[in-house]
């Protein structure tokens, strides 16, 4: 691994957390407009925290391990890094939500497509544990 | 104090502020945000730890501009303010977003 190194460090991240999504079942990807309006105000405070870092000379990058695509001083890397790590951030707690409401319904505990992880109940009705406006 | 400790509280009062003058999600008192935030952390140590590794850095620091500690393997501590804030904000925003019933609030 060389220049791609960052980049595919994210990739990893986003990878390793997508069965947060499609076999928990958190619903975040599927909240498309909830998850900009969460990530848009942490990218722009924190790229410029990042800004701010760079200008200041808090911390630099090592060219052997990113591609050199740049806007104005920050790496692309970084800018995908703003979005990335939130979004995991954000499958994590809904996950996390899902697995505490299903550890508390009772019935048999299956995978479903595609809501994940759900609760079969004695009635026959399904509980998703997506709670409410699932 | 160097900057870049500074600039790390700042944005952990300002996060916590966020929260308690204007979301006020209840976040802090949810074991769901604690245990995620634990989740978090386990991560940012394999990652963090992978970026900032002084045998191949991919970022590197400026020892003048942080506390100089390194821990654990050579994570300057104050990723963890950094990362703690960004996650804290994402999610209180990510709660205020919420379109459905205000029962629907942090839940646990």
């Amino acid at each position: 691994m060389g220049h791609e190194q960052y980049l595919l460090l994210m990739a990893a991240c986003v990878v390793i957390t997508l069965p947060l999504e499609f076999v928990v079942g958190a619903r975040v990807y599927r909240s498309p407009r909830r998850l900009l309006i969460a990530v848009l105000p942490t990218f722009v405070a924190f790229t410029l925290w990042d800004l701010a870092g760079i200008v200041r000379g808090h911390w630099t990058y090592n060219d052997r391990y990113v591609t050199g695509l740049r806007l104005g001083v920050i790496p692309v890397e970084e800018l995908v890094f703003f979005l990335v790590i939130p979004l995991c951030g954000v499958l994590t707690f809904e996950a996390v939500g899902k697995i505490i409401r299903l550890a508390r319904t009772p019935g048999r505990l299956r995978f479903r497509w595609p809501d994940g992880l759900v609760r079969d109940r004695a009635d026959g009705y399904a509980e998703t544990g997506g709670g409410r406006g699932a | 104090m160097p900057e870049y400790s500074a600039l790390t509280l700042a944005a952990l009062a300002a996060v916590v502020l966020v929260e308690v003058v204007w979301a006020r999600t209840g976040i802090f008192g949810s074991a769901r945000y604690w245990i995620t935030m634990a989740i978090v952390f386990g991560f940012q140590v394999l990652v963090d730890g992978w970026l900032t590794k002084l045998t191949a850095p991919i970022v590197q620091y400026d020892a003048a501009q942080f506390s100089g500690i390194r821990f654990p393997w050579d994570i300057p501590v104050e990723d963890f303010g950094f990362g703690f804030a960004m996650v804290t904000l994402t999610l209180v925003v990510w709660l205020r977003a919420r379109t459905t019933e205000p029962a629907d609030d942090v839940e646990t």
